[in-house]
């Protein structure tokens, strides 16, 4: 027979715990992939001559080794020297140009520059290939482009570049189709953002 | 160290002086205040022995300074998977995200920082890319930018160039992406799109005829994602392009791209 629980003792109050539910705020942490510059430089057309070029570039940061940009540029391409020897190509003697092209970049060698005994900046040295179009006397032509170049980062925030760069397309001004390839070195400021 | 003004003024107040008068008397009175204010930067502490600061965003880059374990470090900004930090003794430098994973927000805290890193990697919805291929015989040029509707579904709006030996060829265009398996690693998808269709042929060519339509087109592709941030991509896109009433051209066009999350 069970034992007829007199004063019966109720079990031990059980902790009711109140947990507050903790706001917990995703951190807002700024990132700064987004590189917007602006650049100068000399482009070469073959066959023509060699102009000043300047332009603006966007570019976006993937990974540390990896970016990838657009960039639009403006020149000038002049047949003066043809025109000298009574063989003239375009009906003005200078004609804008523009080019604009997307372009993957791989930073080949990041590390640091040193100037003089007490500053050091960090560097990368850079390749860089792309795809894209450019244009003068009205006529399009598919440019691809490759090259090389330097980054240096004064500030976190800013970044100067010195590239070199070799623009291919395809021309039929001479009469012959063929792959022409102009060189561009340029300067260029950035921010990132 | 940044500030953030208080915002000030009312929303019904339209008198854009009197805003700017309450702006600043808010201002005023919120000063004492902004010291806290200003310190909106994310803290963690090291849970690792030790955290290795870095001069610039990358392994390429030498360690010059080491927060021991305990130490809290202000997260300042990210570049790609780098964060630049501050120690409480002022040194400023970056330190890898694996690094950073292992750290704890808020002293005590049990949720790592690699949680609400994951969720902010999970809500980028906008994506943009680059595509080249071949546009039937000539090179071609694509740039998009994306937006993610749903678990399956995006919405694109691209723009193409493509120059070949007779003409040039722009496209701009639409399209509703449908991703059946979002979560594959190779993950396919089917487009619709609609938009214009613009052919421009080399002015030294006679009786060629600028061409302007309105165009649409069906693609089939792929997507790899290589890292939870980018992923290429591979199509075949089939354009037709309306050039009147009883007349239609169609254009093949193989890409391959490279696409971004933001």
């Amino acid at each position: 027979m069970l034992p007829a629980v007199v004063g019966a003792q109720t079990p031990a109050p059980v902790i009711e715990p109140e947990i507050d539910r903790r706001e917990i705020i995703v951190p807002r942490i700024d990132a700064t992939d987004l590189e917007i510059g602006v650049f100068a430089g000399i482009l070469s057309i073959e066959d023509f001559g060699a102009e000043a070029s300047y332009g603006a570039r966007i570019g976006y940061h993937v990974t540390e080794d990896f970016f990838v940009e657009a960039t639009y540029g403006t020149s000038t391409i002049s047949d003066q020297s043809f025109f000298d020897r009574g063989i003239p190509i375009f009906t003005q003697r200078e004609l804008d140009l523009t080019y604009y092209h997307a372009a993957v970049g791989y930073n080949l060698f990041p590390g640091e520059v040193f100037i003089g005994k007490n500053r050091a900046l960090t560097s990368a040295v850079y390749v860089i290939a792309g795809l894209g179009n450019v244009s003068f006397a009205d006529v399009d032509h598919t440019a691809y482009n490759f090259g090389f170049g330097i980054r240096v980062l004064p500030f976190d925030w800013l970044s100067l570049r010195l590239e070199a760069r070799d623009h291919i397309f395809e021309s039929d001004l001479l009469g012959k189709q063929e792959f022409k390839h102009n060189f561009e070195m340029t300067f260029g400021l950035g921010a990132y953002f | 160290m940044s500030g953030h003004a208080a915002s000030g003024g009312s929303r019904n107040n339209n008198n854009p002086i009197r805003r700017w008068a309450v702006a600043c008397w808010l201002l005023a009175c919120a000063w004492p205040a902004l010291p806290a204010l200003a310190d909106e930067a994310e803290r963690v502490a090291v849970a690792d022995p030790y955290l290795e600061l870095h001069t610039g965003p990358g392994r390429g880059y030498p360690i010059f300074y080491i927060a021991e374990r305990g130490e809290s470090v202000e997260i300042l900004e990210r570049r790609t998977d780098w964060f630049k930090v501050r120690t409480a003794h002022g040194k400023e430098g970056w330190a890898p995200r694996l690094q950073m994973e292992k750290t704890l927000t808020e002293v005590g805290a049990r949720k790592t920082f690699r949680d609400v890193l994951f969720d902010d990697y999970l809500r980028r919805r906008l994506e943009f890319g680059f595509s080249v291929g071949q546009f039937e015989r000539d090179p071609i040029l694509t740039t998009y930018v994306g937006y993610r509707l749903h678990d399956h579904f995006l919405v694109e709006l691209a723009v193409a160039e493509s120059t070949g030996d007779f003409s040039s060829t722009s496209l701009i265009y639409a399209a509703l992406v449908s991703q059946p398996f979002p979560d594959w690693r190779w993950s396919p998808f089917l487009a619709l799109g609609a938009g214009r269709f613009e052919n421009r042929p080399k002015s030294t060519l006679v009786n060629a005829n600028e061409v302007e339509a309105d165009m649409g087109n069906m693609a089939i592709g792929v997507r790899y994602y290589i890292t939870r941030q980018f992923f290429v991509r591979a199509d075949f896109k089939d354009h037709v392009a309306l050039i009147d009433h009883d007349r239609t051209n169609a254009f093949q066009e193989w890409s391959l791209g490279i696409a971004f999350f933001f």
